[in-house]
């Protein structure tokens, strides 16, 4: 398993952001997570990614390491590699800038060598370039590559931040709504790029999508989150016709008894 | 001219060579007297401050307003181990450099968990309180500021005049400069600009937040420190708690601000040009304070970038139309 996760709580307050999750995800797979607004999909994110500590009694493996309590950069450093809802672009940065800082934990040379500028530091850099430089012109922003983030349109926001994921060479790669407030067309055309850098990096892929359609052509398993809770998994298809799924998008059909005792209250 | 980019960006190295050479002939062409040669080791001073002060405000985003505290440790280092020691500028300066690194630490501590206006607070409160603690301090010289530090003696030749002191400062600040542009240039710079940028997610990306801050308080503070040392032997050799006040920092901010915060070049054009407009409007002495201000205010208005960022800016646009109407065409 890459990515496992057994008994794994979060509560803020009261409140039980995520309530007992057993997630396990094999590599080379491409899993979706789904579910209602608040249900906890970006918290269990962000408690995989290290930016949230879980509650005690938590466990978390990656990759054949316990990264329970690890800071979210050792994390990163293992493999693990995420894109933000909110995109979090390094916005007065320029684009080239911002795909080669996350290229930050396969650099090389020591920190000595970067302070006295030795010649092979310039090298690396100069292959480091033209390496990002690939990347981007694989997703299409090569001639933005000096404008600053800030300046590129939101679709092109989006394509930046995969990339920028991308560049670490991840194991494991967990996008949170990558197509958000794209258009149809749009939608299409990430969703083609992501499949075909999976492809190339031999990546492992989760990923929380409204746009059900999404969800339902590229993941292999989908699991449902309702309340924290994990309500369903398995194929598309399978989770499709799942009660409870069904139960937590649409409601639950009442008969006249429950109906008037719902009324009554 | 394209090769010789080409090869420059491979070697920087040689474009500080070239640098050196061309600033060992400037005295002997332009200057005519000693007051030149004294101005333009202020600005090799003030250059080094600025540089370093770019890497932690410019390029690590962290508001500091007490590096001018950094910059006194460096300096009364300096000056205490002339006065008890009586050490010369090439035991003064490692020392002072590696003493204020010490100091940096401290001073980064705070930014773990404080952040803008806060963080600018505690720094400004640890700053004044070195300059206090200074002035306060029989060991230091208190009021009377330590004085005729000596100068540094190479083959017999004392270094002991502004024009022939300019050799001295000049090369320090070279190497400090060619320090900061290969940090900054490397993927530490890029680092520190992520952690500028947006924390959460350059700690996805692997880097290790705490870790990028304290190495830029570090660092700067060893510019700060280096600063420091150069300027308590500046000639004649005189120190004084009121060279440290929060109105020096003023103008060591307004510098980088102006100059571009976060450029590469930002604290050194920046260094230059209020050095010299600062001392060429002295008999307007009543209103410097306004004017540079008033500078900070409309530079961050007009040009939040400062003039780094502006040429930039220029130069990327054109770049960027060209190409535009290479792929119309």
């Amino acid at each position: 398993m890459l990515l496992k996760t057994k008994n794994l709580m979060k509560a803020f307050g009261g409140l039980k952001a995520i309530d007992k999750v057993d997630f396990e995800l094999p590599a080379g797979e491409i899993r979706g997570i789904i579910g209602p607004n608040g249900s906890g999909k970006s918290t269990f994110f962000n408690l995989v990614s290290g930016v949230y500590d879980p509650d005690p009694g938590s466990y978390i493996e990656f990759d054949g390491h316990d990264i329970t309590n690890e800071p979210p950069h050792k994390i990163g450093a293992l493999g693990l590699s995420r894109t933000f809802q909110l995109l979090r672009l390094y916005q007065d940065m320029s684009v080239i800038n911002n795909v080669m800082s996350g290229y930050h934990t396969r650099v090389k040379y020591k920190f000595f060598d970067a302070v006295i500028g030795r010649k092979k530091i310039w090298d690396q850099e100069k292959e480091i370039k033209d390496e990002m430089m690939e990347l981007l012109s694989f997703v299409g922003l090569a001639d933005y590559a000096e404008l600053n983030a800030s300046e590129l349109s939101g679709g092109q926001r989006r394509l930046l931040v995969l990339a920028r994921a991308i560049a670490m060479k991840p194991k494991l790669l967990m996008l949170d709504e990558p197509a958000a407030g794209l258009s149809p067309v749009n939608v299409d055309n990430l969703m083609k790029i992501i499949m075909q850098l999976k492809d190339k990096y031999g990546l492992t892929l989760i990923i929380i999508e409204h746009i059900l359609k999404v969800v339902m052509d590229t993941c292999n398993t989908v699991t449902v989150l309702d309340h924290g809770q994990k309500i369903a998994e398995g194929t598309p298809s399978q989770v499709k016709d799942d009660n409870a799924v069904i139960e937590a998008y649409l409601g639950k059909k009442m008969n006249d008894e429950e109906m008037r005792k719902a009324l009554a209250v | 001219m394209e090769k010789f980019k080409k090869v420059i960006s491979q070697y920087p190295f040689l474009g500080f060579i070239i640098a050196y050479l061309v600033l060992l002939c400037v005295p002997t062409i332009f200057f005519t007297d000693l007051y030149q040669s004294h101005l333009s080791s202020l600005i090799f001073v003030n250059i080094i401050v600025a540089a370093g002060l770019n890497i932690v405000k410019g390029y690590c985003g962290q508001v500091t307003v007490g590096h001018v505290g950094l910059y006194a440790v460096g300096s009364y280092t300096a000056g205490c181990m002339f006065m008890y020691l009586g050490s010369d500028l090439w035991l003064t300066l490692p020392a002072a450099i590696i003493v204020t690194g010490l100091f940096g630490i401290a001073f980064g501590i705070p930014s773990f968990r404080l952040e803008g206006p806060y963080l600018a607070l505690a720094t400004l409160g640890g700053g004044e309180a070195i300059r206090l603690f200074i002035e306060n301090g029989e060991f230091f010289g208190s009021t009377y500021g330590i004085s005729s530090i000596s100068q540094p003696v190479i083959f017999g030749v004392p270094f002991d005049t502004p024009d022939k002191y300019y050799y001295i400062s000049m090369p320090v600040m070279l190497i400090a400069v060619y320090f900061s542009y290969s940090i900054l240039k490397s993927s530490i710079g890029r680092a520190f600009m992520s952690v500028r940028e947006d924390p959460i997610s350059a700690a996805a990306s692997g880097i290790d937040i705490k870790k990028y801050k304290i190495l830029a308080f570090i660092l700067s503070a060893m510019f700060a420190g280096a600063a420091g040392a150069v300027y308590a032997h500046l000639p004649p050799g005189y120190i004084h708690p009121n060279n440290y006040t929060v109105i020096e920092m003023v103008t060591f901010l307004a510098m980088v601000v102006f100059g571009g915060l976060g450029h590469i070049w930002g604290g050194i054009i920046g260094a230059i040009i209020i050095t010299i407009v600062y001392d060429l409007t002295r008999p307007l002495y009543e209103y410097q304070l306004f004017i540079f201000g008033l500078t900070i205010v409309l530079t961050i208005l007009f040009m939040p970038k400062g003039i780094g960022g502006f040429i930039d800016k220029i130069f990327i646009d054109k770049r960027f139309k060209k190409k535009k109407v290479e792929e119309g065409k």
